[in-house]
């Protein structure tokens, strides 16, 4: 009788394959398998007016993300959660680099949206060793703003999530967040183009309850895929919650980059995941799957 | 429908001596062309680029095709490559004092 009272409550999701593994709001806005091509994901190239040259340097590392099969020199294809492929997000092989891939949409109400993600991250295999330090974070960041008739105080507001893998070799292993913004710096003469590095690496805070020791595998060649669901509010424009596997985490310490509302931006959706190393080696970050989903 | 991929692997970078573009992963794909522009004047003589494929994006050998790198700025040259396995990267070795500000850009189909 379990099983009769089980599936009187069982959500409709849970019988589409595609869906099943996630726990999404009534309207999914995209589910991104990257076994399907590249779901309208690029690299998050930096502004510049005029001039390629007055790109900052933040941004100027930045490459395009891969369709990978997770290839690796000793055991082959490890492939995907379900198929082969899986997003790449691959840093230069220099001590704090990072690199971003982005997804831009905008949104047509105002309400709750829900990000759920599998991902894994390693290190490029280039030592025989665990290597479980040499990534320092890898995240994700949604960069909002509100509609055009939001009137006086409109924000756009940023929220950034990363976990903290390592720190000059100390394998810290916990969860940050960045509401401290940082210097808006004018690009060109034409008084129409900013650019600001929000994801440098000072004033990133500790969430409190954040420690979370995640599985990594006992080889760089090992990997295992990991469940992020974060939720926000689009009219109050406030997080709501945000777990990672097993565990949720409270979420009333946070708070996002908030900068007045820009003339260009109304209701703006973007959704970036990033990677950083803090070696001398290639970080990797792979999404196996995005669910993006709203209560409308 | 087929699957294409316009991949910028070096953007406004300035080679000089021994360089390379990042790896660039792309199994999905069976044919690649890589185009090189140049975004500012070159200097000194240019040499050619030579294409290079990987077992596991990390020890490189030559493919067998070469680009000759742009003279002049925004000239564009380019190869056409198939069968490459897993790998792709674009290197150069540029002559003592030469340089070339380029853009790399690999253009994939499945």
């Amino acid at each position: 009788m379990l099983g009769n009272h089980r599936a009187a409550q069982v959500p409709a999701t849970w019988a589409d394959p595609a869906l099943s593994r996630f726990d999404p709001l009534p309207r999914i806005i995209c589910l991104d398998d990257f076994d399907r091509g590249f779901c309208g994901w690029t690299q998050l190239v930096g502004n510049y007016e005029n001039s390629i040259d007055s790109m900052l340097p933040g941004y100027a590392q930045h490459t395009s993300p891969m369709l990978s099969s997770l290839a690796h020199w000793d055991a082959g294809s490890h492939n995907s959660v379900d198929g082969n492929y899986a997003l790449k997000i691959a840093t230069r092989p220099r001590r704090g680099a990072q690199n971003v891939a982005i997804k831009r949409l905008t949104f047509r109400e105002a309400g709750p949206i829900r990000m759920e993600a599998y991902v894994t991250f390693k290190p490029e295999a280039t030592e025989l060793k665990l290597s479980e330090s040499d990534i320092r974070s890898f995240g994700f960041l949604f960069d909002l703003q509100v509609g055009d008739r939001h009137g006086a105080g409109g924000e756009r507001v940023m929220p950034h999530m990363r976990f903290l893998n390592a720190r000059d070799g100390e394998h810290v292993q916990r969860w940050q967040f960045k509401r401290r913004s940082v210097p808006i710096i004018p690009l060109g003469t034409e008084n129409k183009t900013i650019s600001h590095y929000h994801l440098a690496p000072e004033d990133w805070e500790d969430l409190s309850g954040g420690e979370q020791h995640l599985c990594y595998n006992e080889i760089p060649t090992k990997v295992n895929w990991h469940y992020i669901r974060f939720d926000f509010d689009l009219a109050s424009m406030t997080c709501t919650g945000f777990r990672c596997n097993d565990r949720d985490f409270d979420m009333s310490g946070f708070d996002s980059l908030r900068l007045p509302a820009m003339k260009n931006l109304w209701c703006m959706l973007n959704l970036a995941f990033f990677a950083e190393t803090d070696v001398d080696k290639r970080a990797f970050l792979y999404l196996d799957s995005v669910c993006l989903s709203g209560d409308f | 429908m087929r699957t294409s991929m316009s991949a910028i692997v070096a953007r406004n970078e300035t080679w000089s001596g021994d360089a390379a573009t990042e790896p660039y992963e792309a199994g999905w794909a069976q044919e690649a062309i890589i185009f090189v522009r140049s975004l500012k004047t070159p200097a000194g003589p240019q040499g050619r680029a030579r294409v290079e494929i990987s077992p596991d994006g990390m020890n490189w050998v030559w493919e067998g095709t070469e680009i000759p790198l742009p003279d002049r700025k925004d000239a564009v040259t380019f190869a056409r490559v198939s069968h490459f396995g897993t790998w792709l990267r674009l290197a150069a070795t540029l002559p003592e004092s030469s340089t070339n500000t380029v853009l790399v850009t690999i253009h994939l189909k499945s």
